[in-house]
């Protein structure tokens, strides 16, 4: 292991702390501080992993995460970003894509084969013929796509969300983010400030060269970061980073938890006012051949492997860059120990005089108009080739790093995710931010400021224009910031070159793919001329770090490639997230929210099985047998109790109460008498019938209504819709939840309630289709109505929910002289389909109208004036004999029930079956299907296409109905 | 038929201390070790009404005015009237021993439709933040107020009594139906703070305070 | 996720809060008169405008009001009035 520095102010390790990881099954010492990446360098790591396509071998590049290069398995987790990952005691980490190690990969010949995979390789041969794509594919698979999960795997960790909200979020805590926060805080703006590091500074944060009058850029970062940190309205969120960014500045992000931290990650969305965006700056790749061979790195990654962790890249570097970091860097490295034999600057002038200076001081050559044309060594930089631009003039250096950056790219994700279009521009080389999305503003290097003072004043300009937006700043404020602007230097002028001047065979445009300059040219050549689509036939930008690294020198690669006049092409999209986040991250806390019944506690004990059924939480089942015999036959025989309360149950009362109840059902509602229940349903303006129920008069313009559960949401929300425009005056009050509801059926149902209540509940006291208000013990309102949904004598006793564990503990207690048991969802289903009672969306579906259902009795048609919505549609459907019919059907030869949704065929399909069942009452197999209305005759035959049935058919006739007790005397005794 | 008991749809597995018998409902007045705060009590006992009309300028309920501006809330009395919309309020007991339900029709008692909580006590509002992205501190509003929302993605109404310090709380209805779920959504919320499950004694002493 | 609406009474809220309504075509038609072409075009045709227009929305998770906004369809923005221009 290296020795680490431990005397640099801009350190963020702790030297003196160890921490033990396993790398390939050996323990290795990594320090506080350290990422995984940086712990695995310190203990002389350089190759990390092998490339998707052509196992190359791959190493440290940019320290920001923009490639695969350094994604490893991280405790049993893969594709981890090991640049970014902080190193913790005890991890385990293993290397992706290999076959044996990343240092000896036995499928790194397929480097080699590079000549027989051109770009769009396999979308040429594979199909041909389609026979060998099944077998070639599983070779494939075998050897490319990186990181392996099993489809089980559970992903460890905490996880956790929050929605804040802001007048001001910047993003990016670098000294334009910085400046900005503080701008718009000084307005008492409450700010947010993200950062994706674990700290503020940006790119000042980790030089040490002179920020102004001997102050370095560290220490002016660290003075920024304390005052933001000390001012109380910026919430600062670091190690936090921007993946999205949307209409009317919603913000998103994610943050990973520090050890203090109750989260492992978070998953962050903000809604702010205003945006400003300080992003930066990444570096652009310079292409050159073995452009990404171990020891190849950008000037920030060298830079920050000797100022923030501590240890220099190697002994020897050659830099071949394009800026004046790259001139900075070189001499920090310098200072530091390491030899630095020449750099080769793509400029031929524009330097910073003083770093010239700085340079030359140490002896460090020079040679400007400069470019690295080749990397060599098998597996690490042993020599670089430089050559002049224009290729004239070649030279060799030995080197074990070559610093390589051809310029900076602007991150301009979160704008142009939000709709900002780029705009190519000449002076900085930058694909630029135009037409931003209203109340964002850019700030910063990524706008080309170079000179510092510059970024912070572009900062706070941004800041007093976010604060503007949120109306919290004047117009001569504004001016003064743009004034200051005007007084510094204005963005830096930036590199043109994108190749160095080579054939590009081995000069790689995108790293995760292994998409060569030569491919790049072949898919141009092949006619694909702008970038997304030489994104998708050449793969260039495909990978898990999407534009990082070919971002922008593809669509200058392009236009160079095709001589065009202008940069007009643009960069592929970007599209959140715009850093791969985890699905963990995003599903947050992703706590359980279903409803509950009040019966649940009491179903649960007694066995119920439950399921989630739309919004509620219900017992399906009472016994391991599905069938349900045992709790059907004892609601056919003895007694059984359902709990009923997901009904909806609504109270509509006002002057204009039955208007509203006259517009959205069917029926005449003006009819019904106090003390009865009227069975009813709604329709939408097709006729087709969404909901039934009942209702009941309370009183003059006061009615208690019930839905199906499905539709209890949408109840009050469907009567206000088609009342709208009405400037009735009604009041609509959601009873769903208040009132609990049990369903007593069951011959013995009379005996088991006439214990428990004081009224008469004889059939002269309390007939079929009755309804009574009545108190249990002088204490417990009782809403009670007699239906028969099951086909049995049956009581709905809706109660208010706090009551309902008492009246099912009475109601149990009472039955059980006459066997009362409980009966879940499923046996309800089977009894009322025995009686051919419909469950709406399950007799019909969307395009199923009242009338198709055999429910036309319902509608009222000399019920006029009221505009009711659907009948309209249902006089046009009346005589329409294409339609769909509801029919009841029996299996031949005693044959076991097709399932529910299987299709009804003969040449083609003719319609589906709803339900179906072998019944236990009626000894045979019996259902409902809709089916074309030439069908519907009694005695057809039905010949049933399953699922699976591998063209088995099964037959079936259409009966009469219903099926069980076709009088009805049951439900009425 | 001796054991008629009303019960709530909020369940807390802390162990009561001193609880009394209200109207059928078990009240919890303490629970063992309620600490330091905050805290979540359940006031599902607590009667809750609903008011509609077209012309709700003439109603006084209970001698309050009810706010002209839909989200505002006034507490007078121990009542919570809230303007829900154009046509609505909700009314809310907050203290005191019972309520008379008021008889004309335009009332109706919605207690039973719906759990009630408060929340009170340091940090309410980062345990809110993590459910809802209700901006329970924007400058804009005074307290107390109305949010009709979602909270942990299900509608509720939230009102915020106080925004000051210690004393910062909200109070919250939810469908009856989610409430296991939203408070066990609630209390992991509110873990990272503290958040305690409390008897009513201590909502008593903090509406009192406000 | 990026949509927000401004309800009259709660105030801007993330559009998940609130269920469409559909495009703002004036009160039902009397049922006098009525054919079913009429008919049907009143329930189904829509103007489909690529630009501002006047729709209905519902608060459910919120107060539970009907209202309207004007939207430009192709920004997914909010508009004040139908002619607002940015």
């Amino acid at each position: 292991m290296m020795n680490r520095f431990n005397h640099l102010p801009t350190l963020k390790i702790d030297t003196s702390d160890k921490i033990p990881f396993t790398y390939k099954g050996k323990t290795y010492y990594g320090t506080k501080g350290d990422t995984i990446a940086t712990a695995l360098y310190a203990n002389g790591v350089r190759i990390y992993a092998r490339s998707l396509k052509y196992h190359r071998p791959r190493g440290l590049y940019s320290m920001d995460g923009e490639c695969s290069n350094t994604m490893m398995e991280v405790n049993g987790i893969p594709n981890v970003r090991t640049e970014t990952t902080f190193l913790k005691p005890g991890m385990v980490v293993k290397e992706q894509n290999v076959k044996g190690s990343a240092e000896n990969d036995f499928l790194g010949f397929i480097d080699k084969m590079d000549w027989a995979m051109p770009a769009g390789f396999y979308y040429d041969t594979m199909h041909k013929p389609a026979k060998i794509w099944p077998v070639a594919m599983k070779q494939i698979r075998k050897a490319a796509g990186i990181g392996k999960l099993s489809p089980d795997h559970h992903m460890p960790g905490k996880y956790d969300e929050i929605f804040p909200t802001c007048d001001v979020c910047v993003i990016g805590g670098g000294p334009a983010g910085m400046t900005a926060a503080l701008a718009a805080a000084q307005k008492g703006l409450r700010v947010i400030l993200m950062e994706a590091r674990p700290w503020l500074g940006g790119h000042f944060e980790y030089r040490t060269s002179e920020y102004i009058d001997r102050q370095t850029h560290h220490e002016r970062a660290v003075q920024l970061a304390k005052e933001v940190e000390k001012t109380e309205n910026i919430r600062l969120f670091t190690h936090t980073a921007n993946v999205g960014a949307y209409n009317n500045n919603l913000i998103t992000g994610f943050q990973i938890g520090k050890e203090s931290d109750v989260f492992t990650e978070r998953y962050i969305e903000i809604r702010a006012n205003s945006v400003v965006v300080a992003t930066g700056c990444i570096e652009r790749p310079l292409l050159f051949e073995n452009n990404e061979r171990p020891g190849v790195m950008q000037a920030g990654c060298a830079l920050r492997l000797a100022n923030t962790y501590g240890m220099l890249p190697g002994k020897t570097a050659v830099f071949s860059i394009g800026h004046d970091l790259g001139l900075e860097t070189a001499v920090s490295l310098h200072d530091l120990g390491m030899s630095v034999p020449v750099i080769a600057d793509i400029r031929e002038d524009g330097q910073d005089p003083a770093l010239l200076k700085a340079v030359l001081d140490r002896k460090i050559t020079i040679l400007k108009g400069w470019v690295a044309t080749e990397a060599h060594g098998g597996k690490q930089v042993k020599k670089v080739t430089v050559k002049s631009v224009d290729a004239t003039v070649s030279k060799t250096y030995d080197c074990d790093v070559l610093v390589a950056s051809a310029g900076f790219t602007p991150l301009t994700g979160p704008l142009v995710v939000n709709q900002a279009k780029l705009t190519y521009d000449n002076h900085t080389n930058f694909f630029l931010p135009t037409d931003l999305p209203k109340k964002m503003y850019a700030a910063g290097r990524l706008l080309g400021f170079e000179n510092a003072k510059s970024i912070e004043a572009s900062g706070h300009l941004a800041g007093l224009k976010a604060a503007y937006g949120c109306e919290n700043c004047s117009i001569a404020d504004l001016g003064e910031a743009k004034k200051a602007m005007e007084n510094l230097p204005g963005p830096a002028r930036g590199t043109k070159l994108v190749t160095a001047p080579v054939k590009g065979r081995k000069t790689f445009i995108c790293f995760d793919e292994d998409t060569s300059i030569k491919n790049i040219k072949q898919s141009i050549d092949k006619g694909f001329d702008v970038p997304e689509l030489i994104k998708r036939f050449s793969g260039a930008g495909l990978g898990p770090g999407q534009g990082g690294i070919p971002g922008h020198n593809l669509p200058l690669f392009t236009a160079k490639y095709q001589a065009l006049p202008d940069i007009k092409i643009r960069p592929t999209t970007v599209r959140p997230p715009l850093v791969p986040t985890l699905i963990a991250t995003y599903a947050g806390t992703n706590h359980t929210m279903f409803k509950r019944t009040p019966m649940d506690e009491m179903q649960r004990k007694d066995g119920g099985i439950f399921r989630n059924i739309g919004v509620w939480q219900r017992a399906r089942y009472f016994s391991k047998d599905f069938t349900c015999k045992a709790e059907i036959e004892n609601v056919r025989n003895n007694v059984g109790m359902l709990d009923g309360s997901t009904l909806g149950k609504f109270r509509i009362h006002g002057p204009d109460a039955l208007n509203a109840l006259q517009r959205v059902y069917v029926s005449d509602l003006s009819k019904i008498k106090e003390g009865r229940v009227k069975y009813t349903a709604m329709c939408n303006d097709d006729g087709c019938v969404i909901d039934d129920g009942v209702v009941v008069k309370l009183g003059e313009n006061d009615y208690y209504f019930s839905t199906s559960t499905g539709r209890a949401g949408q109840t009050i929300e469907w009567i206000r819709y088609h009342t709208r425009y009405d400037n009735w005056n009604f009041a609509l009050v959601n009873l769903t939840d208040a009132m609990g509801v049990i369903n007593l059926s069951g011959p013995n149902a009379r005996k088991v309630l006439e214990k428990v209540v004081d009224i008469d509940v004889s059939n002269e006291g309390f007939g079929f289709s009755e309804y009574k208000e009545f108190t249990i013990a002088d204490t417990i309102p009782v809403k009670a109505m007699r239906l028969g949904f099951v086909g049995e004598l049956s009581y709905e006793l809706h109660v208010p929910a706090s009551y309902m564990k008492t009246l099912w503990l009475m109601l149990n207690e009472a039955g059980k002289e006459f066997k009362i048991q409980n009966f879940g969802v499923e046996a309800q289903n089977v009894l009322r389909m025995e009686k051919c009672h419909v469950i709406l969306g399950q007799e019909s579906e969307q395009r199923t109208n009242l009338l198709d259902i055999g429910m036309g009795f319902l509608w009222s048609r000399k019920k006029t004036g009221y505009k009711t919505v659907g009948v309209a549609a249902l006089a046009q459907a009346e005589n329409d004999n294409t339609r769909l019919k509801l029919v009841g059907l029996k299996m031949e030869n005693n044959g076991r029930a097709p399932k529910d949704g299987a299709l009804i065929v003969d040449d083609r399909v003719r319609g589906h079956v709803c339900t179906a069942r072998n019944s236990f009452s009626l000894n045979e197999a019996v259902g409902m299907a809709l089916v074309e209305g030439d069908m519907s005759k009694i005695g057809t035959r039905l010949a049933f296409y399953e699922d699976e049935c591998k063209g088995e058919l099964i037959y079936g006739t259409v009966v009469e109905t219903p099926f069980y007790d076709p009088e009805g005397k049951r439900m009425k005794m | 038929m001796k054991d008629i008991k009303r019960y709530s749809a909020v369940e807390f597995k802390a162990t009561p201390l001193k609880n009394e018998n209200r109207g059928n409902w078990d009240v919890v007045l303490e629970y063992h070790g309620e600490g330091e705060g905050p805290w979540l009590v359940d006031l599902s006992h607590r009667t809750r009404l609903d008011l509609q009309c077209a012309d709700l300028a003439a109603k006084k309920p209970f001698g309050i005015t009810i706010p002209e501006t839909p989200c505002r809330s006034v507490l007078e009395k121990g009542i919570l009237v809230n303007r829900m919309n154009r046509i609505q309020t909700s009314i809310y007991h907050l203290g005191g021993e019972t309520m008379d339900i008021p008889k004309e029709k335009e009332y109706t008692d919605v207690t039973e439709a719906t759990i009630f909580v408060a929340i009170f006590g340091n940090n309410v509002f980062s345990i809110c933040e993590k459910l809802s992205a209700l901006d329970f501190a924007g400058a804009d509003q005074q307290t107390p107020f109305l949010f009709q929302g979602p909270f942990s993605h299900v509608p509720c109404q939230i009102v915020t009594l106080s925004r000051d310090a210690e004393k910062s709380g909200v109070v919250l209805t939810c469908s009856r139906g989610y409430g296991k779920h939203m408070i066990d959504g609630i209390l992991h919320a509110g873990e990272e703070f503290g958040l305690t499950p409390a008897g009513e004694a201590r909502f008593t002493s903090w509406i009192n305070n406000l | 996720m990026a949509l927000t609406i401004t309800c009259p009474i709660c105030g801007k809220r993330n559009g998940y809060e609130f269920r469409y309504g559909g495009e703002e075509k004036g009160p039902r038609p009397d049922e006098k008169d009525l054919t079913p072409e009429s008919w049907c075009d009143y329930v189904h045709m829509n103007k489909c405008v690529a630009g501002v227009q006047q729709e209905w929305w519902f608060h459910r998770d919120g107060c539970g009001s009907w209202f309207t906004i004007f939207r430009d369809t192709t920004t997914n923005l909010e508009k004040e009035t139908p002619e607002a221009k940015e």
